[in-house]
C-alpha cells in the first residue's frame, strides 16, 4: 500500500512506529517541558534506539539511509504532539547529521556520525549572528589560518541544541565562518566540539514564546582554535553546503507545520462534536464549520505540496530552492492560522494550556521565523522565478 | 528454540465506532478501516521475542515464525511483526470471511506439524469477533498442554518447561507446562518483567507494551522471507462450523440524567434503575 504521503511500505511502517512512539512516549511530557523550558535528553536518546537520529545518514556511518519523504514523515508525526522537542530533533538530525553526512569527508563522518546516530552526542549548527539573520552572507565570524589550525572569533545566536541544559553546552556543532580575506559569498564550515578552548556558552536564551522544549543558545567563539582536519570541504565551499542543507531543513520545518495543523484540526473537530451551545453541537454552526473545513482543506493542500516537493528533493544535490522555500512559506502560516482557529473554536478552553492548542499556536509562530523568515522565502522564490515566463 | 506465533488482522480497533452492519444484518462492514494486527497477537509476538532474547540481543539459533490466514494484503501485517524482530512469515491465503476459529485452529495444527515449533503463542482472542477459541482448539487437536490468558511466562533454563501465570478470581494461578505447548496471552504479558527466560538478566526491564519497530529493522524486514500458499494447500477441510445468523447494532444508549446529591442518587438507583 503506497500513496503520496507514504511512498513505500517502509515509509508507512516508519509513520506507524513514530505515531505510536509520539502518543505513548512523547505526549505525556510535552506540556511540562514547554512550561519548564527544558530539553528532554533521555527522550531524545530514545529516538536513537528507533534509528531516526541518523535518518538520512548512510548505514555505513550508523544511520538509516532514508530520503526526504522520510524526513517529512518523522517531523510531521513528532510535531503533532511536541513541536519543541521535534525542533531539537531537526537541529540534530538535519542541521548537524545530514549536513555532515552530505558535505563531510570520510574521516569526519567516521568520527562524528556514529555518535550522532545513536544519540550519544547532541549536535547543532551555527549560522545566525546577532547582526546577520536573513542576510546570512553578512555574517562576521572569522576564521584565521594559523599553522595546522584555524582561529575562530565571533558570536552565533538562536542556536538550537546550543545548550542541553541551562548551563551546559551541546556536544558538537557545524559552524559557518568566513576565512579572513575571503569574499562575501565564500563561507567555510568547521566542526567545533564542546571542550574546545575558546568555545563557550554565552547564554541559554530564556522566555521564548514557543518551542520551549528545545534549547536555544548564544554561543561565543573567542580565539577558538580548531584543527585543520575539522574544516568541512575546502575554504569557501560552505556557502553551497548551507544552501543545499537549507532545502531539507525547510522541508522538515514544513512537515512540522503539518503535524501542528493536523493536531489542531483533530482537537477542534472533536471539541465541536462534544461541546453544545444553544442546545446544538458547535459543529452545527456555520461559523464553526468554516473554521474546520477551511483548516482541513488548507492542511491537505500543504500536505500534498510538501510530500510532492519531498519526492523531488535529492539530498545530495541542490536545486530545489523554489519549492523547499515554497512549502515552508505556505505551511508555516497555514499551521499558525489553523492553530488560531482551533483556539477560536475551543473558546476559553483553547486559551489555556490544558487543551494543547495554545501551545501549538505559540510553537507555530516560530516556523514563520526560524529556518528562514517568510520574507527570506519570498525573496528567494521571486529570485528563482525570475525569467520563468511559463510554468511547467 | 523455535516459536510459532499466529497473527490475525482486524479492522482498526481504534476506530471501532465506524464499523457498520450491512442492510438486513447479513454481515459486519468494515470498509475504509485500515486492517491492523490484532493487539493481543502483537503481544504474542512481543512475548515470543522476549523469550528468544538476552535483553537487547538475540539468542543464536532461536527463531520466531509468524503465521497468518487471510488475503494477500495480510502480508503487510506479517511484515510489521518481522520489523519488530520475528524471523520469517507464513501466509495462507483465503478470504477473511471464509475463516472461523475452528478452521484456523485445524489449519494451525497442520502448520505446527510442518514447522515443529517448541511453543505456539497466540493472542487470547481477536478484538473483532472476540471468539476466544483458537488456542484451546489447537491444543486439543495437537494433544499438547496449554495455558490460556497468560499474564506471565517463565521459560526454564533447560528450555523443557514453561511456567505460566494466569489471573483468576482471588489471585494468580501458576501452571507449569512441558514443551511443546500452546499459550495464549493477555494484556499484562507485555509488562516490563512479565516474560523471563533464565537468560536475560533479572535486572533487565523491557519497556511496557509491544516494542516499537525501529527504522533499521523496518528496512531489514523488507528482505525477510514470507512464504505464501493457498489455505487449501494445508490439506484441511475448509468448511466452516461457526455460522452467523445475523448482526445488529446494540441499542443506542439513552442520555443520562444529572442527580442533585447523594440522597437523590441513591433514590434514583432504587426506584428508576432498580439497582439497589
Amino acid at each position: 500500500m503506497s500513496d503520496l504521503f507514504n511512498p513505500t511500505p517502509e515509509h508507512l511502517a516508519l509513520r506507524q512506529t513514530l505515531r505510536r512512539f509520539a502518543e505513548t512516549e512523547v505526549e505525556a511530557q510535552a506540556a511540562a517541558h514547554d512550561r519548564d523550558e527544558a530539553f528532554n535528553l533521555p527522550l531524545f536518546r530514545k529516538l536513537g534506539e528507533l534509528g531516526v537520529l541518523g535518518l538520512t545518514v548512510p548505514e555505513t556511518w550508523g544511520g538509516s539511509g532514508m530520503d526526504a519523504a522520510a524526513v517529512a514523515v518523522v517531523h510531521e508525526e513528532l510535531s503533532a504532539v511536541d513541536p519543541g522537542f521535534t525542533l531539537a530533533y531537526l537541529a540534530h538530525a538535519l542541521l548537524f547529521a545530514n549536513n555532515l553526512a552530505v558535505n563531510g569527508n570520510d574521516a569526519q563522518r567516521a568520527k562524528y556520525l556514529p555518535d550522532a546516530c545513536s544519540g550519544a552526542r547532541v549536535g547543532g549548527m551555527c549560522m545566525s549572528e546577532p547582526g546577520a539573520g536573513t542576510d546570512v552572507l553578512g555574517m562576521r565570524t572569522t576564521a584565521v589560518r594559523r599553522g595546522d589550525s584555524y582561529v575562530l572569533n565571533g558570536t552565533k545566536i538562536w542556536i538550537t541544541n546550543g545548550a542541553v541544559s541551562d548551563t551546559e553546552l551541546g556536544d558538537v556543532f557545524l559552524v559557518y565562518a568566513r576565512v579572513e580575506g575571503a569574499p562575501r559569498s565564500k563561507l567555510s564550515m568547521f566542526i567545533v566540539e564542546k571542550g574546545t578552548k575558546g568555545f563557550s556558552l554565552g547564554q541559554k536564551i530564556k522566555d521564548k514564546l514557543g518551542m520551549r522544549a528545545s534549547s536555544t543558545a548564544e554561543l561565543v567563539f573567542e580565539d577558538c582554535e580548531v584543527p585543520v582536519e575539522n574544516r568541512v570541504g575546502e575554504e569557501g565551499d560552505a556557502t553551497l553546503h548551507m544552501m543545499r542543507n537549507l532545502e531539507v531543513e525547510r522541508m522538515g520545518l514544513a512537515a512540522m507545520s503539518l503535524g501542528i495543523a493536523r493536531r489542531c484540526i483533530e482537537e477542534m473537530n472533536r471539541y465541536a462534536s462534544e461541546r453544545k451551545s444553544f442546545g446544538q453541537p458547535l459543529r452545527d454552526f456555520g461559523q464553526i464549520q468554516r473554521h474546520i473545513a477551511e483548516s482541513y482543506a488548507e492542511y491537505m493542500a500543504g500536505r500534498a505540496y510538501t510530500y510532492w516537493a519531498a519526492s523531488q528533493l535529492e539530498l545530495l544535490r541542490p536545486g530545489h530552492r523554489l519549492d523547499s522555500d515554497g512549502v515552508k512559506l505556505y505551511c508555516a502560516t497555514m499551521a499558525k492560522n489553523v492553530a488560531d482557529r482551533a483556539i477560536q473554536v475551543l473558546g476559553g478552553y483553547g486559551y489555556v494550556g490544558e487543551y494543547r492548542v495554545e501551545r501549538l499556536w505559540r510553537d507555530a509562530k516560530l516556523l514563520e521565523i526560524g529556518g528562514g523568515t517568510l520574507e527570506a522565502h519570498q525573496k528567494n522564490m521571486t529570485r528563482e522565478l525570475r525569467g520563468t515566463d511559463k510554468l511547467p | 528454540m523455535k516459536i510459532l506465533v499466529s497473527l490475525k488482522r482486524t479492522a482498526d480497533p481504534d476506530n471501532a465506532n465506524k464499523v457498520k452492519v450491512a442492510p438486513g444484518g447479513a454481515k459486519i462492514v468494515t470498509d475504509g478501516l485500515e486492517p491492523k494486527v490484532n493487539p493481543f497477537d502483537e503481544y504474542a509476538v512481543e512475548t515470543a521475542l522476549r523469550l528468544v532474547e538476552n535483553g537487547k540481543t538475540r539468542i543464536a539459533g532461536d527463531t520466531v515464525v509468524v503465521a497468518s490466514f487471510g488475503p494477500k494484503e495480510a502480508a503487510t501485517n506479517i511484515r510489521q511483526s518481522l520489523a519488530m524482530g520475528a524471523d520469517s512469515g507464513l501466509l495462507f491465503t483465503t478470504d477473511d470471511d471464509s475463516l472461523d476459529g475452528d478452521l484456523v485452529a485445524r489449519a494451525l495444527a497442520k502448520v505446527v506439524e510442518a514447522q515443529k515449533p517448541d511453543l505456539v503463542i497466540l493472542g487470547k482472542q481477536a478484538v473483532d469477533g472476540d471468539s476466544n477459541q483458537v488456542a484451546q482448539v489447537l491444543a486439543e487437536t495437537l494433544g499438547w498442554p496449554s495455558a490460556t490468558f497468560a499474564m506471565s511466562v517463565n521459560l526454564s533454563a533447560d528450555k523443557k518447561t514453561v511456567t505460566v501465570g494466569r489471573e483468576v478470581d482471588g489471585g494468580v494461578v501458576k501452571l507449569t507446562l512441558t514443551l511443546p505447548a500452546v499459550i495464549s496471552v493477555d494484556l499484562r504479558i507485555v509488562g516490563a518483567k512479565a516474560v523471563t527466560n533464565n537468560v536475560t538478566p533479572a535486572a533487565f526491564a523491557y519497556n511496557d507494551g509491544p516494542r516499537f519497530a525501529p527504522l533499521p529493522m523496518i528496512i531489514k524486514a523488507k528482505t525477510k522471507p514470507i512464504a505464501e500458499a493457498p489455505l487449501a494447500s494445508l490439506g484441511v477441510d475448509t468448511g466452516l462450523k461457526v455460522r452467523y445468523t445475523g448482526f445488529e447494532l446494540p441499542a443506542a444508549r439513552k442520555a443520562g440524567i444529572k442527580v442533585k446529591d447523594v440522597a437523590d442518587l441513591v433514590e434514583r438507583l432504587r426506584t428508576d434503575a432498580k439497582a439497589l
